[in-house]
Parts: C-alpha cells; structure tokens; sequence
C-alpha cells in the first residue's frame, strides 16, 4: 500500500514511449481543421476565426471535461460541486469582459437599448418551462447540448443518439413557436441588469459577481455537509532524466492528463470573450436548430415563419441565416475536431457502446427534453446561461435555477432507472 | 495477494453518474467493508467523481491507465 492517497503516473514516464497511432490520427485532424479554416477565410475571415476558437472550445470541453449536466445533478446527487465551480469562475471572467464590450457598444444603458448580440433573453413562462425540460432532460441523457456534442467526438455512441434526440425536439419546437410566442414569449420582458432602476453598468457588474461568489459559498457548503473534498492528488516526482522524459513533462499535463476544472473555467471564460468580440457569445443551439428545420423541410413539412425569433438573438435566432458555413454552423461544428483533437491525443479515443439497451431511451428521451427546452428558451447551457449571467441578463440566473429544479427532479428519475 | 482474489466491478460503457452511482451502491452493499477493489471504466469523468466518493467511505485511491481509453481505479482501505 502506498501513502499516497491517489497516484496517476506511468509506470515507467522516463522510458521511451512510441508515439501512438491516436496521437498521429490527432496531428492530421489538427492539420485537416486549419486547412478548413483556410478554406472558409477565403470567403469569410470571421467565421473562420470562430471556427478555429470553436477548436479551442472543444478542446477545452474535452481537456477539463467540462459538465453542465453533472455541474447540476452531482449537487444533489452527491453534494459534489467540482463542476459547478468551473462554471462560476468562467461566467465571473466572462462577466467582466462582456461588461467591457456592452460598455463600448451602449455606453449609456438607461437608454433603452440594448447590446444587439449579447444574450440579454426573454424572462417568463418559456424559460423557467424550458428550463425545467433542460434541467430533467440533461440528466436522464447523461450530458447537456455541449456535453453530448464533444462525447460524440471522443466516440460516445450514445451521445450521438442525444443529439439526434436534440434535433428532433428542436424540430417539434419549431412547429409549435408560434403558439408559445402567442401565448407567452411576446408579452416577456428581457430584463437587462444595467438598465433596471439606477444600477447602470457597476451595479449589474456587482450584483453578478456576488450573486456568483454566493452560490460559490452554497456549493462549498454543500460539499462540507456532504463530507466530500477533492482528493489531493499525490504525484511520485521522479525526475525527468533524459530528453524524452523533459518533453513529455511538459506536453502531458495539457495534452494527456485532464485539466483542473478551475483552469477549463478560465479557458472558457476567456474565449467566450473573445468570441463576442469577434461576433457574438458562446451558443451551440443555432446549427442544430437549422438542421432540425432542414429535416423538416426534407420530409415535406412545412416550416412555418418563426414570429419574433430573429428579434430576440440568442443562438436559436440566429438560425435562419442563409448559406452553410455561417456562424452558427462553425461554432458548433468547429467544436467537434477540437474535442477530436484533446481525445486523440490523450489517446482517449474510443467507440464506447452502452451496455445496457435502456441507455439509449434515455439519450434520445433526454436529448428530445433538451431540444425542445433550449428552443424554447432561447439556447440551452451554453447560450441561455454560461453566456446569459455574463450578459447581464436575468435571464440566465432564471434558466439557472430553472435547470437546478429540473436536474433535481431528473436525479429521482435516474435513481429509479438505476 | 494475487489479482484473480480481488473483486472488480466493471462499468465499462456507463457513464454519468452511473460509475460513481454502482461504485457507492457496491461499496455500500453487496462489497461492504472489502479491503481492495478494483472498479474498470471507459468514462474519464469518473476518474475525478469517483475519487471523492471513495474517500469518504475511507479508501484510497491507485489509478492504472489499461489502454486506449481504459483505466483501472484500485480502491484499498486505509
């Protein structure tokens, strides 16, 4: 028995490893999506740009094997709160950054405008529903929007099987806007913090960041009562003696080990910066609503004219733009080669069959929740909420605790399937 | 001493919560109180949401990489 309480090293990291096939199989992928970048910059700069950030996002996803779906649902699962907190601390650096871009758009924000790209995002009846739906959704498949979408990449059979469930429900939620834009969506107020009341940019500014440090301070508390801590991981430092052994101590904690969530936080929250810099924040929704309305259109159904979509942004809104390369598509897309690219390398790559039959319902039952839910409030984990609190929007801190409720009531569902 | 003595439990194509979920349920019941078990997955969450959960219950925590994907989490008493 070791005193170590938790090792994770190489039986032998100075000896010589191959180089394995997984890493080859990366490089090309890495060489493959930058020749895609070239391809669509000569049309279009900025959707290359996103294209490669969306590598990137990926990439990070993959490495720091970031989780909306268990961020929520280990809370009350386990009263653990590792991802929760990877979350905070990447909205809390958004939140700062986003600030500094509405700022130079809108200057004055008791104006009565608002920063046309940022996800300020109806607040009512469609996302507390779609919120819920998601919450439920996310844990009975196993991994919200983003989550399933790089799980596909590292070779998760069953995530396939959720994005397909995505679509479809995105696909029953285009058939039925209309009603819900009647009913509810028209008459709700997007509430942007820094125009309520005298607040202006420094109260919104610091009303989210308390309100972020808060649930910090709540998650923490969760894992005291829960007894639970993250182990100190106890590295046997050998030296690394020869060439070899230099190189690889410096590539493997990016490349092979996971990273710490903190760090994926920061990553995450930094790119979604520069990504409204170039155009807009962070959303994958918007492909995968283009591509349910595709199928639609393949099938013979009429997609009906989605009232008041495109006047809200969000992701979703952006999904009638023309042409196949667009925004949307390399965002979402993009991430794909990115969690790739992280997998092979870490030679993580695998095609991963559930062993159980009821697996898939569960997928393709969450992943319809999902699609619905995230059209119906205007994104899903990433656009109505990782990029809606930065936003300064109150929007995201209702779909937030929205998905808490659902996640909470999806975990009695799981416990029952076991 | 030998490995053949040492119970696994393999959730080789589960993923969240399901490992950690059947590593608890094991450690709670049918392996309750064993003094070394070896769980086998394929699912790289697990290998920092199964750590924790083991602790708590008083084992550490030895993680061997088997392959392309794999990883084998030695859990001991402490």
């Amino acid at each position: 028995m070791t005193t170590d309480s938790l090792s994770i090293e190489n039986s032998k990291p100075n000896a010589l490893r191959p180089i394995s096939g997984q890493t080859y199989a990366g490089l090309t992928v890495v060489a493959l999506s930058l020749l895609t970048a070239y391809f669509i910059s000569r049309t279009n700069g900025d959707v290359a740009a996103i294209w490669v950030l969306s590598n990137l996002f990926g990439l990070t996803l993959q490495r720091s094997r970031f989780c909306f779906a268990s961020a929520f649902r280990d809370l009350f699962l386990f009263g653990s709160g590792h991802n929760m907190k990877g979350i905070i601390i990447g909205m809390g650096i958004s939140t700062i950054g986003f600030a500094a871009i509405m700022h130079w758009i809108i200057p004055n924000p008791g104006a009565g405008f608002l920063p046309a790209e940022a996800h300020i995002l109806p607040v009512g009846l469609s996302v507390v529903v779609g919120g819920v739906l998601f919450g439920v959704g996310m844990v009975i498949a196993g991994g919200c929007v983003s989550g399933s979408l790089y799980r596909m990449a590292e070779g998760y059979v069953a995530s396939w099987v959720a994005i397909i469930g995505v679509i479809i429900g995105l696909g029953a939620l285009t058939l039925t806007w209309n009603w819900w834009w009647a009913f509810s969506i028209s008459n709700e107020p997007k509430v942007w913090l820094p125009s309520v009341g005298s607040l202006g940019y420094t109260g919104a500014i610091v009303i989210t960041l308390l309100g972020l440090v808060a649930i910090y301070l709540l998650v923490t508390f969760m894992e005291y009562k829960n007894g639970l801590f993250m182990p100190h991981i106890n590295k046997k430092i050998i030296p690394a003696l020869n060439f070899d052994g230099r190189v690889r101590a410096t590539l493997d904690p990016v490349f092979k080990r996971g990273w710490p969530i903190a760090i994926g936080g920061v990553v995450l929250g930094i790119l979604g910066i520069i990504m409204y810099t170039i155009h807009m924040p962070l959303g994958v929704t918007g492909e995968l609503m283009r591509a349910s309305q595709l199928g639609l259109g393949w099938m013979g159904v009429d997609v009906p004219v989605l009232d008041g979509l495109s006047t809200l942004g969000g992701c979703t809104g952006r999904s009638g733009e023309p042409g196949l390369l667009g925004h949307t598509f390399a965002i979402t897309v993009g991430l794909l080669p990115g969690a790739l690219i992280g997998a092979l390398f870490a030679g993580e790559f695998k095609l991963r069959l559930p062993t159980q039959k009821r697996r898939y319902v569960q997928s393709i039952t969450g992943g319809v929740m999902m699609g619905y839910a995230s059209g119906l409030a205007v994104g899903c984990t990433i656009g109505a909420f990782f990029s809606a609190v930065p936003s300064l929007s109150l929007s995201g801190w209702v779909f937030g605790l929205a998905m808490a409720a659902g996640a909470f009531t999806g975990t009695q569902v799981i416990k029952r399937i076991g | 001493m030998a490995d053949e003595q040492i119970p696994i439990l393999d959730v080789r194509g589960e993923i969240c919560p399901y490992p950690m979920l059947k590593t608890n349920e094991a450690l709670d019941g049918d392996h309750k109180g064993v003094v070394t078990i070896d769980i086998l997955t394929d699912h790289p969450p697990a290998l920092s949401t199964v750590p924790p959960q083991a602790m708590k219950r008083g084992y550490e925590i030895e993680i061997d990489e088997l392959g392309a994907g794999e990883w084998r989490m030695r859990l001991s008493k402490i």
